[in-house]
């Protein structure tokens, strides 16, 4: 058993730590503005590997496993949470293209997308809900060598900044019924339609995908027909939730670094407020917090990367890691007394992109019910 | 006792430009000196030893001096245009391994640690001459560079003193950097009120500051590639130094002492008509050496 | 060894363009002083092309002596034919400590000079004493609160030393006599390294806040866009740069960047002013760790008041203009 990075995990967490830093604070008073991703920073996280990190070098990624991924990921959101959310939305595609596209499909998009010539996109949720997929209600109808895909997605993260979208539509009836298309943004029929005005992760743009009678030629067919429910499972519980769990873990960092840093410099009756108990006590559970989160977040990505089963985990991280992140930032705003419900501190942001995370990609009650059918599987009569 | 004797170029020439003995053939060696020093972070918890004046570093993470990553872009930059093999050299105990790597990982092609323990308490004289050994060691260098200063010690000292031990010319304070078709460098350096705009041969030595270029950020390729570059580690023996020329017994500087002259804030209240007080305060901006 | 007029403290008289460096005259201060605790004789050390009219104003600020090194090659400024002269003076003359400024060309010359004859060096030295061996002190700052670092070079000669410009309290021009003898340098067949292709001068800079040795900050007492004119003129003149408070940006009266505070930039220049700022610890937290604080505030309870060095309980509209001009006419006589 072993739970200590590798030198090349931590030099590569200072690396990121340090592109974090310098590239991203000045980007995020215009995020907060106009809620849109700064496209800008696009090009410089693929020189360095971010766009591409678990894209296999043939396709122009560095090929590194989740752990690093899920460094990477977190050391974004310790400095704005919005990054690393629509990064690991990007990253669901990737995903979905690398393990189910022909090599052909691979050849074509991988690239731009490790390249950073645009962002990715994985459209699964709509009006109905994101997590029932069976309900699943655009179409895709195959005439002729074409797909027409009719329907509505909503929620979609990157709707607006990619050129091609990674879409789950209904081909058939029932589970087996489901279907994944690559469908490019200017298919004859497709638009990305209303942008979302969230309260946090600001940065992160999120938005409505619209298809009205869509052509898409039958080459987009990811996968085979029939696959899109095992393509969104397996993407959305390997990639997105551990992906949404180390957003939320660098949110949880920063919450923490923000608490500390406050209370050594806070005076109250001539000394700082971190000689009292009350705040001693709320930094010892942020502590732990973290420490948790750390642990289930790693150990998800570990298996993940040992090819084991790991929906569970993905899981209990996620919405583990959301929660803990939210509950923790509202401490601190209650810690930072009037100066926390100041714009101009942190930590009221880190609360909404916080609160932010937990719908995403399932919510924590969604969670819980799947995992409880985990829980008490050995106990079923 | 100094290095002089050992020139590794003749200092004195005919003609300047004979110096530029490696016209239109490209770049050999550039190397870049790199220095660890303590992660100002975690400054305030950092205090001296009374006794021996020496800091007390124990528990404070290194970084890389952050003039060193310019140095490094710069060379970056220079083996793009020119080619070369870019070799970085650190005198340095060998926990500075950690910082040798992430050079490499921005894409310098091998490194070379001096590490002995003979090596410390060098004041700048006996640091520069181990670095001019590591130098000298690595043979066929056409340019070196170094920060301008290190934010722990910011003494600039290394930059003329390579440049002496190994009669080479140098130049501090480069704001800016051109690479010439026939060989050469035009360099922009920063003097007060302006700057001066030099044609410099090569070999020499040119310190950087931080105007000259924005380093890169590291690219994970370059973490991966880094595992697989050298990083030799060298001793006083490889590089053939007499003890009496590094370390403590090789300085020509010695501490003497430390003293602590800070009180808590005085809050003196300045009294008097507004006149009086302008001429009060102005009186103390002069003692506090700004005017 | 016996004492003569040249083998005393020598000063370096930096000159561009037959325009003497101030630093010269507060390294002669501080060389007098040191002279007279010690017999050691101060000398000026002037290198160029026909800068002989500058000595006699060397002698008329301290120095018993001036040494002169003139050749064309070394106008203008060249880092090998000057490390060149200084080789050749300390050789013929053997100084017992060389004092240069901290100058862009100072910081180039010192350490070379020191690596050709093998000697020690220190840089960037607060204050200069002999110790009771008579080894010079040259006191750097060290780590920690306060700790300054006083360092000796014991078995070397000359003792070498870089102070910064302003460090010192320059001395001031008295008419007096001295010797002034031109030395003989021999500088053909010498390398001068790089070719100078042009000097540009540049206007001031806008100088950020970080790296300013000087701060004057505004904060809401300041009131309007007209007074805080005041604060810029008071930071002009001081040559340092204008940080604020959150209220003071948030009224347009500076700008994002100049926010001195927590959740803005943290200062730590030699001198930080204060005016019209009552001090709330989000501001202090950027800026307590200043070199010297001087506050200027009405309210005397003001929290600013308990991290100052210097107290001013009165209205700034008063006092910074008057204080402006004072600073402006004592530069002059300084």
């Amino acid at each position: 058993m072993d739970f200590l990075f590798t030198e090349r995990e931590e030099m590569l967490r200072n690396a990121v730590r340090d592109f974090a830093e310098s590239e991203i604070p000045q980007k995020m008073a215009d995020m907060e503005k106009t809620g849109d991703f700064p496209i800008e920073l696009l090009k410089p996280m693929a020189e360095v590997g971010i766009t591409g990190i678990i894209t296999p070098p043939e396709y122009g990624g560095v090929g590194l496993n989740y752990v690093a991924r899920s460094i990477v990921l977190e050391e974004l959101g310790r400095i704005c949470g919005a990054v690393p959310m629509a990064l690991e939305v990007h990253h669901m595609a990737c995903a979905a293209i690398n393990d189910f596209g022909s090599d052909g499909q691979k050849k074509q998009y991988l690239p731009l997308l490790s390249g950073g010539e645009t962002m990715g996109c994985f459209a699964v949720t709509e009006p109905t809900g994101g997590s029932d997929l069976i309900g699943t209600k655009t179409t895709a109808q195959l005439k002729g060598d074409k797909y027409i895909l009719n329907g509505r997605k909503c929620f979609i993260t990157n709707s607006h900044t990619s050129d091609f979208w990674v879409v789950i539509a209904r081909t058939g009836d029932g589970p087996k019924g489901l279907s994944a298309f690559i469908v490019p943004k200017d298919s004859p029929g497709a638009k990305a339609g209303h942008k979302e005005d969230k309260i946090g992760l600001r940065g992160a743009n999120t938005g409505e995908l619209v298809f009205n009678d869509c052509e898409v030629p039958m080459a987009n067919l990811l996968g085979k027909e029939g696959s899109g429910l095992t393509i969104a499972l397996k993407t959305i519980s390997e990639t997105g939730r551990t992906g949404m769990a180390a957003t939320a873990l660098g949110i949880l960092t920063a919450v923490y670094e923000e608490v500390g840093k406050y209370a050594s410099e806070r005076e109250l009756y001539g000394k700082p407020i971190s000689s009292l108990q009350a705040i001693q006590f709320c930094m010892a559970e942020i502590f732990t917090q973290l420490e948790i989160c750390r642990l289930l977040c790693y150990k998800a990505n570990w298996l993940k990367d040992q090819n084991m089963r790991c929906d569970n985990e993905t899981a209990m991280a996620k919405y583990y890691t959301c929660e803990a992140a939210t509950n923790a930032a509202k401490k601190a705003i209650e810690i930072h007394g009037a100066y926390g419900i100041l714009k101009e501190y942190t930590v009221q942001r880190l609360l909404r992109d916080a609160m932010v995370t937990i719908p995403a990609g399932g919510t924590a009650e969604v969670a819980r019910v799947v995992l409880s059918r985990a829980a008490l599987a050995p106990f079923k009569k | 006792m100094s290095f002089q004797g050992l020139p590794w170029l003749p200092l004195r020439n005919d003609e300047p430009d004979s110096l530029c003995n490696n016209i239109g053939k490209g770049m050999r060696k550039i190397v870049v000196c790199i220095k660890p020093v303590p992660d100002p972070t975690h400054w305030g918890r950092m205090k001296m030893d009374e006794g021996s004046g020496t800091l007390k570093r124990e528990g404070i993470p290194i970084i890389m001096n952050p003039l060193d990553k310019h140095a490094i872009e710069a060379s970056l930059v220079l083996r793009e245009e020119r080619g070369g093999e870019i070799v970085l050299i650190s005198m340095a105990p060998s926990s500075a391994v950690s910082i040798l790597r992430e050079g490499l990982a921005m894409g310098a092609d091998r490194a070379v640690l001096l590490a002995d323990p003979l090596f410390a308490g060098s004041d700048t004289l006996a640091t520069a001459r181990v670095l001019a050994a590591g130098c000298r060691f690595i043979q066929d260098v056409d340019l070196i560079f170094v920060g301008n200063q290190s934010i722990d010690s910011a003494t600039g000292q290394i930059c003329s003193q390579l440049g002496e031990l190994l009669g080479l010319p140098s130049v501090m304070h480069v704001i800016g950097l051109e690479s010439e078709n026939k060989g050469g460098m035009i360099v922009t350096q920063k003097i007060e009120g302006g700057y001066a705009r030099l044609r410099a041969g090569i070999p020499i030595v040119l310190a950087l500051r931080r105007e000259v270029n924005k380093p890169r950020h590291i690219p994970f390729s370059g973490i991966l590639a880094s595992e697989r570059k050298e990083i030799r580690v060298l001793s006083s023996t490889d590089l053939d130094m007499a003890p009496g020329l590094v370390g403590l017994e090789g300085s020509p500087t010695k501490m003497a002492g430390v003293e602590t002259r800070r009180l808590e804030r005085p809050c003196e209240r300045v009294k008097g008509s507004a006149r009086e007080i302008a001429e009060i305060i102005t009186a103390r901006i002069h003692e506090y050496g700004i005017i | 060894m016996s004492k003569n007029l040249y083998n005393g403290i020598w000063v370096f008289a930096e000159q561009r363009n037959g325009l003497l460096h101030e630093v010269g005259f507060e390294l002669l201060g501080k060389a007098r002083s040191l002279a007279d605790q010690s017999d050691w004789p101060v000398t000026g050390v002037l290198i160029g092309s026909d800068v002989a009219p500058l000595a006699q104003t060397l002698i008329n600020r301290g120095a018993d002596s001036v040494l002169i090194a003139e050749d064309p090659l070394l106008s203008p400024y060249r880092l090998l034919p000057y490390t060149s002269v200084w080789e050749q003076l300390i050789e013929e003359y053997n100084p017992q400590a060389v004092l240069i400024g901290a100058t862009s060309m100072g910081c180039e010359i010192a350490p070379r000079v020191a690596a050709r004859i093998g000697t020690g060096l220190s840089s960037h030295c607060v204050d200069l004493q002999f110790n009771s061996e008579g080894h010079l002190l040259q006191i750097v700052p060290g780590w920690g609160a306060g700790a300054f670092v006083s360092i000796v070079c014991p078995d070397h000669r000359p003792q070498m030393a870089t102070v910064r410009p302003g460090a010192m309290k320059a001395s001031k021009e008295t008419p007096k006599s001295g010797e002034i003898r031109k030395a003989a340098v021999q500088l053909a067949g010498n390398s001068i390294g790089p070719e100078i292709l042009e000097i540009v001068k540049e206007p001031l800079e806008a100088k950020t806040l970080r790296k300013s040795e000087v701060v004057v900050a505004g904060g809401w007492g300041i009131g309007s866009l007209k007074d805080w004119g005041l604060i810029e003129d008071l930071a002009h003149v001081l040559g340092g740069a204008v940080g604020a408070t959150r209220p003071a940006v948030d009224e347009g009266w500076a700008q994002e960047w100049q926010m001195i505070g927590q959740s803005g930039e943290t200062v730590r220049p030699n001198l930080y002013i204060g005016v019209g700022i009552s001090g709330v610890m989000h501001h202090v937290a950027g800026m307590e760790q200043s070199g010297h604080i001087i506050a200027i505030n009405k309210d005397p309870d003001a929290d600013i008041f308990n991290v100052a060095d210097l107290v001013v309980v009165g209205d700034f509209k008063e006092i910074v203009p008057l204080l402006i001009e004072e600073i402006r006419s004592r530069k002059e006589q300084w």
